[in-house]
């Protein structure tokens, strides 16, 4: 992420997209595919993007651009007797069979309802879970360690001509008692429904916290989402979190033991909710910033 | 990554029209760096640049496909829809060439159980199943069959998402850059002087109108992913 800075200063010529903090707060834990976004080649879209997982594709040449140096094309040299490969048109024309065994080879039979080299076509079907007969799928409660619990459940209704449509809309909070929050939304008809919605939504954006041994914050801050400001404070250890509502159920999941919280703003649970958890992603160790200053740590408490 | 030789002649892609860029009303300034010159209120992109970064973006190609990787090529310009097909048979790849639907990667569930219908009414309409029916359900059927061969027919073979994107107009693709930026996947796109050369991870400079100058491109990218394929003969 240092480096990020650095090169960020040489594209200066390009105008950056700010960088959008409340969108996409993917973690890398979650079993979508991450590569190493070459990102090309502004890097401020990093605050946005995922943490990448190290993955084996090289997309490195791409960091480093700088648009108003001179590019010169200068390509190897081609190798002796080199002859230009035919275009995808002039080259021999398959037969289907040939296509469809050339993509099977590589795939597997897949999805095409057919097979020529004799695999099974319904590969695919044991990848498919079997939805019980009730129609409910019975779900283990606890899946990956992540612990839920639901700040606000209201009944939302929306007007049509034929009266009036009840929704319920839950707000829950996930997180393992170590560092990791997430707060999510979700609305469906019956409370458990729209409980489960909103943890698989809370568990798409989970934040890490920077939390000092005695498990607290290492400084103040503030964060604002919508109208609602939450204020932070780090407190010595035995105090307990101090905090009131939505603010209080996310401290408690991350696994903090001793803080303060105010709700300065509004005081609607969602918005203060999403505003912890942004003032918790502005918060630094002391370690980072001594290594983004250079300095050593002992600098920072003087 | 080791650079190879591609075969990129710049007289070839001044032949194929590759420089030409949109009106100059219409550019985005982002585009800056990469255009060159302003000719009868035309702008003309830098084609050093292009070669540069087609090169680059060849033997990334070659890389990932050196390790077994997959590449959808997504690109519904209905000028260029059929020869899109034939470069990505070709190369091997799963694409999309009819219109991409919203969320056929970020709800990738929902695409995999349409996938399982079509391979299922496949199977049917192999084994004659279908002629067993009453004539009006076998007609739907048929009907279903024939719109999910149109939009799914190219990632039939698609068992999970792909790991590069390939984008072929960025402003029609727009929806598709989105959900692969959401999902983490790294995607190489033509850029044309109207669009955002920040939000692919690696964009080409190229003109996207003219049908010479995208195949032009596909088939560079194309000769890349075959020749990194382990599997493929070189033929002579």
């Amino acid at each position: 992420m240092a480096a990020t800075t650095a090169t960020a200063a040489v594209l200066s010529s390009l105008s950056f997209l700010s960088p959008n903090p409340s969108v996409s707060f993917l973690f890398p834990k979650s079993t979508k595919p991450f590569f190493l976004s070459g990102s090309f080649p502004s890097l401020s879209l990093s605050l946005a993007r995922p943490q990448p997982k190290a993955s084996d594709i090289d997309t490195a040449f791409f960091d480093d651009l700088d648009p108003e140096e001179e590019v010169v094309f200068d390509p190897p040299t081609p190798p002796e007797g080199f002859t230009p490969p035919p275009a995808f048109d002039d080259g021999p024309d398959e037969t289907e069979d040939e296509i469809a065994a050339a993509y099977e080879e590589l795939y597997g039979p897949a999805y095409s309802g057919i097979s020529v080299l004799g695999n099974d076509v319904f590969v695919m079907d044991s990848k498919v879970k079997k939805t019980s007969a009730f129609g409910k799928v019975k779900k283990d409660k606890v899946r990956d360690g992540f612990e839920e619990r639901v700040v606000q459940v209201r009944r939302v209704t929306k007007v049509v001509k034929g009266g009036k449509q009840l929704h319920f809309r839950a707000v829950v909070v996930v997180g393992d008692k170590q560092g990791q929050v997430g707060v999510g939304v979700g609305k469906a008809k019956e409370v458990i429904g729209a409980v489960q919605k909103s943890a698989v939504n809370a568990r798409r954006n989970i934040v890490t916290i920077p939390m000092t041994k005695y498990l607290t914050f290492p400084h103040r801050s503030e964060g604002d989402y919508g109208a609602a400001t939450v204020m932070l404070r780090p407190a010595a250890p035995g105090t307990g979190v101090i905090a009131g509502g939505a603010v209080r159920i996310v401290l408690e999941m991350a696994g903090v033991e001793n803080a303060l919280g105010k709700q300065l703003g509004s005081k609607n649970a969602l918005n203060n909710a999403r505003a912890t958890v942004v003032a918790v992603q502005k918060m630094k160790q002391f370690r980072e910033v001594a290594q983004e200053r250079g300095i050593p740590m002992e600098e920072l408490w003087k | 990554m080791a650079r190879r030789y591609w075969n990129i002649n710049l007289e070839e892609m001044l032949e194929a029209g590759v420089h030409f860029g949109h009106g100059t009303r219409k550019w985005n300034p982002r585009m800056a760096p990469y255009i060159s010159a302003k000719r009868k209120g035309i702008h003309i992109t830098n084609l050093t640049r292009t070669a540069r970064f087609l090169s680059e973006a060849c033997d990334l190609l070659f890389d990932a496909a050196s390790k077994r990787k997959q590449f959808l090529i997504v690109g519904t310009k209905n000028k260029a829809a059929d020869s899109m097909a034939r470069a990505a048979i070709r190369a091997r790849c799963h694409y999309v060439n009819k219109k991409w639907l919203g969320g056929m990667l970020t709800n990738w569930p929902t695409t995999e159980t349409r996938l399982h219908k079509f391979r299922d009414l496949r199977t049917e309409q192999n084994t004659g199943g279908l002629n067993r029916l009453p004539k009006r359900d076998a007609a739907m059927l048929k009907r279903q069959l024939s719109r999910l061969q149109t939009y799914l027919g190219g990632i039939k073979y698609m068992t999970r998402l792909p790991d590069i994107v390939i984008i072929v107009d960025q402003q029609e693709e727009y929806t598709a850059l989105r959900e692969c930026i959401t999902l983490g996947i790294p995607t190489i796109c033509l850029i044309d002087t109207n669009c955002d050369p920040d939000i692919a991870d690696i964009s080409i400079p190229a003109n996207d109108d003219v049908i010479a100058s995208i195949r032009l491109i596909l088939n560079k990218l194309v000769v890349a992913i075959c020749e990194g394929r382990p599997s493929y003969i070189r033929n002579p």
